[in-house]
């Protein structure tokens, strides 16, 4: 198996689950139409915008500040792109969970087998497809869509009280695409264990791969409630499932009706949490990733023997 | 046979307590031959291709090219190429798709010679096998095979379901473009005239056993076929023919072992066909 085949075998899957590919651009196609026909459009492209005393003082500070212009950008450009990483990670789930369910289903798994493709090769290229060939599309995407949307609010901002929103900051911009890459790829590696157990689920089953893959985790935890009277598993699983968006959280987090220096500060203090890198330091990750092996070997061997009979 | 490709050698396989798949096959397959396995449904047919294919898992010794199935799929599958059955190409598979996926997996494949032989067919590139005629799917299956450029081709019910067009078609396909005496082919179908004359050796597979393994060259002289009618028919029982059935008012006996000339007198001698052997066979060891 050399390099030219292997990106075959990923290319397949984008024939075959043709949402991985469009469902990212279609999000992001969405948020750009909502900055277009979004907010109070006067007749004119320009938004129009009249502002109470406190945002007053607010924009006033932010046109003298550069830094905070620069916070105030990365986090809007950041967390711009969200809705289109949530969505697909909705259709990652249900791609790895079909990926060696429907070659059985429809039979063709007589036909991949009769190529010389092992079937490590097999499982680790729907593995590689959902934890770094659709993670580096959705950066792409969500890279042009945020240039795309920041156009447009630029547009729309200019010659307004809040014009400092549209200034494009060239040297946040490049940090900030380079935190989104490697957050897209810790992610994946701290949601390697759910992957490899989708996987595993997926050539295991032999019907229904959804209730395959969310039964048992909740029924053991029901059983650990009920037995012991602890959430340990629960826990570890809630643990896995929310832990990343809280390590690449910004902590921006401010309470309705705060004053607007109060606001203004947390931009510019809160930005840093924006990179997920912390994860790197916690041994919870590799756990993760070793319970993944574990996954993906088995779900490798079970390929071996596994057909239409 | 020196130049062997496959050799079997007691292969067992049993699925749960009760239904035996394989029960002691024993086989060698020659380089170049093209080897029909023919038995009724459940024989053990498709359990020793998946053997051969290590696509199951079995006892016994088998060799497929120099290499155990069970151990060493990966490599032999550089070497062996297979169509299981006509419904295996996935419906969401374009054509073009089709050609660039063995193209970028398979060291062997000639994307030309594929294309030739698709040009030849009404399949457009852009079609997807869910869009394609079950005949054009087989078409498009063997277009892809053929342009492999492999040692072994096995074909398990090729043309099932096919109408006589492409089942004639395909066999006439196969054999004037793909074979050329150095490939193998292993066949396995329920239609046994068709392809009766294209075989160079058959194997027939009863109850997990080989019943018949033999050269087509060598049948005329282990088998004699006599249609015979009258007193002449009970001479014929006293020589112990393997099976007999009433045509037409006559009684054909299907003999082995036996002299054509010691049987001459006794009626009109034939050779059987593999048709006529398959069935004398198959009532043999029924059990």
């Amino acid at each position: 198996m050399n390099t030219k085949s292997f990106f075959t075998l990923v290319e397949r899957e984008t024939w075959e689950h043709r949402g991985l590919v469009w469902v990212p651009v279609i999000t992001a196609a969405l948020i750009v139409l909502a900055a277009i026909i979004s907010s109070n459009v006067s007749g004119s492209i320009r938004l129009d915008v009249e502002l109470d005393g406190e945002s007053s003082a607010f924009f006033a500070q932010l046109a003298t500040d550069e830094v905070a212009q620069a916070r105030l950008f990365s986090i809007w450009m950041g967390s711009i792109g969200l809705p289109v990483l949530v969505i697909t990670i909705i259709v990652l789930f249900f791609y790895l969970l079909d990926a060696l369910y429907a070659e059985r289903k429809d039979r063709s798994i007589l036909f991949w087998k009769s190529m010389p493709v092992s079937d490590s090769a097999t499982v680790l290229s729907k593995l590689f497809t959902s934890m770094v060939a659709i993670p580096l599309w959705v950066w792409a995407v969500s890279l042009v869509m945020g240039l795309l949307t920041f156009l447009i609010i630029a547009l729309k901002v200019s010659g307004t009280p809040i014009a400092p929103l549209g200034k494009f900051h060239l040297g946040a911009w490049l940090v900030l695409q380079v935190t989104l890459l490697q957050n897209l790829l810790l992610a994946s590696l701290w949601y390697a264990p759910i992957a490899g157990w989708l996987l595993l689920v997926s050539v295991w089953a032999k019907r229904a791969p959804f209730l395959w893959a969310v039964l048992p985790p909740a029924l053991v935890m029901l059983f650990e409630e009920i037995i012991f009277n602890t959430e340990h598993v629960a826990y570890l699983i809630g643990y896995r499932l929310t832990h990343y968006f809280e390590s690449a959280s910004m902590g921006f987090n401010v309470e309705t009706g705060a004053g607007s220096q109060v606001i203004f500060d947390s931009i510019k203090n809160t930005y840093e949490g924006m990179s997920a890198a912390s994860l790197l330091a916690e041994p919870h990750l590799y756990s993760g990733l070793a319970v993944a092996a574990i996954f993906v070997l088995l779900a490798i061997r079970l390929r071996r023997w596994r057909d239409d009979a | 046979m020196t130049d062997a490709v496959i050799v079997a050698k007691d292969l067992r396989k049993h699925y749960g307590k009760q239904a035996v798949a394989l029960d002691g096959v024993s086989f060698t397959v020659g380089r170049g031959r093209i080897v029909g396995l023919m038995g009724p449904n459940g024989a053990g047919k498709t359990t020793a291709l998946k053997a051969i294919l290590g696509l199951t898992p079995f006892e016994g010794h088998l060799d497929v090219l120099g290499r155990d199935p069970r151990r060493e799929r990966d490599s032999l599958m550089q070497d062996v190429c297979f169509i299981a059955d006509v419904a295996v190409l996935p419906k969401w598979l374009r054509v073009s798709d089709a050609i660039d996926y063995v193209a970028g997996v398979h060291p062997r494949f000639d994307r030309a010679r594929a294309d030739a032989v698709l040009a030849r067919t009404e399949i457009r590139r852009r079609s997807k096998v869910g869009e394609l005629s079950k005949g054009m799917i087989t078409q498009l299956h063997l277009a892809l095979i053929m342009a492999i450029d492999a040692k072994l081709l096995v074909l398990d019910e090729p043309t099932l379901g096919l109408d006589l067009l492409y089942r004639r078609a395909f066999y006439e396909t196969l054999l004037n473009d793909y074979f050329d005496h150095e490939r193998t082919i292993l066949v396995t179908t329920h239609q046994v005239e068709e392809i009766e004359n294209l075989l160079t050796d058959v194997l027939l597979i009863n109850h997990g056993r080989i019943v018949l393994d033999s050269a087509i060259d060598d049948l005329p002289s282990r088998f004699v076929q006599l249609i015979a009618n009258g007193e002449s028919r009970e001479a014929a029982r006293r020589l112990g023919p393997i099976y007999e059935r009433e045509v037409f008012g006559r009684t054909a006996f299907v003999f082995e072992g036996r002299e054509a000339a010691e049987l001459a007198a006794l009626g009109e001698i034939r050779t059987p066909s593999v048709a006529d052997l398959f069935v004398a066979k198959m009532a043999g060891s029924a059990s």
